[in-house]
């Protein structure tokens, strides 16, 4: 059978890489393809442990579960913002922005 | 085309390997399903934060999002892996193709990335790597995955978890009235601009 380590190692690289995304990309569709990357990292941590540490309790799945329910709402919301940040300035670039800078 | 052909070029020599190891009895049929679905989620995830073309980046989303729910299988959780298909794949990556269609992304520069790069493979590496040393100097026991089943699942998360649920039916709820609100063209914000 495939070892709890397996699990972690795979869910730290794909962490690693959906921070890359975020602070790499400057798209902000791209952004939030690499927020939900991470947030899949992160779930797949709380169900490796609950199905290997806690198999009575269902704390790991439920946490699983709002992480879905929490990033699906995210990607919704986030959405609406890029779709409104598109109709002022013409461009899905998070640099552009930039009102609060200066 | 060429992001295709580099991940073409790594990912099948990986698929072919398992498939001989497997076939030389040196690895179980569970360790080749875990390292396929590994290879998907991370070539999916190199995909997406590394492809120029944003569609094709969202397209490799769902390869990582599909292996995640295998591994969700591989972790006996069913249910959270039906889930993560049906929301993912049906929900989130809908709405991030038809955000990518409505902002018309192909008339921004192809290759939006800052000048951070550098700096962000360094954080991005230094988090992966602490988080590996830390998952495997660790010691974790020789613990099996064990089967959860449907039903004693769905039993306790409706009767141990409901205040949650209830909490997240509204945080739903406000999210997307928030979209909604959000994105839709403003009266008072129209006229003003008119008048300008």
């Amino acid at each position: 059978m495939i070892p709890l380590t397996n699990f972690l190692v795979l869910s730290a690289l794909l962490f690693g890489i959906g921070f890359y995304g975020v602070l790499a990309r400057r798209s902000a569709i791209l952004i939030l393809i690499s927020v939900e990357i991470m947030l899949a990292a992160v779930a797949i941590n709380f169900i490796a442990f609950a199905a290997f540490r806690d198999p009575k309790g269902f704390s790991g799945l439920v946490f699983a579960l709002f992480v879905i329910a929490v990033a699906a709402a995210e990607v919704g919301l986030a959405l609406g913002i890029v779709l409104r940040l598109f109709r002022e300035r013409r461009t899905a670039n998070v640099d552009a922005a930039n009102t609060l800078k200066w | 085309m060429t992001g295709g052909l580099v991940s073409l070029l790594v990912m099948g020599p990986i698929f072919v390997a398992l498939i001989a190891l497997y076939m030389m009895s040196r690895i179980t049929g569970g360790e080749v399903i875990f390292y396929l679905a590994s290879t998907v989620i991370l070539g999916g995830a190199l995909g997406a934060v590394l492809l120029p073309n944003l569609v094709h980046s969202s397209l490799s989303l769902i390869a990582t999002l599909m292996g995640v729910a295998a591994i969700y299988l591989m972790l006996l959780s069913e249910f959270l892996a039906l889930v993560q298909i049906l929301v993912y794949g049906g929900g989130v990556i809908i709405l991030v193709i038809f955000g990518l269609m409505l902002t018309n992304a192909q008339d921004d520069p192809v290759v939006m990335d800052g000048s951070q790069k550098p700096f962000a493979f360094g954080v991005g590496a230094l988090i992966s790597g602490l988080f590996v040393a830390a998952a495997v100097m660790a010691h974790w026991g020789d613990a099996e995955a064990t089967l959860i089943p449907f039903t004693t699942f769905g039993e306790r998360l409706f009767r141990d978890f409901s205040l949650p649920i209830i909490i997240v039916a509204f945080l739903l709820d406000i999210a997307f009235t928030g979209a909604l609100v959000n994105a839709r063209r403003a009266e008072s914000a129209a006229s003003e601009e008119a008048a300008k």
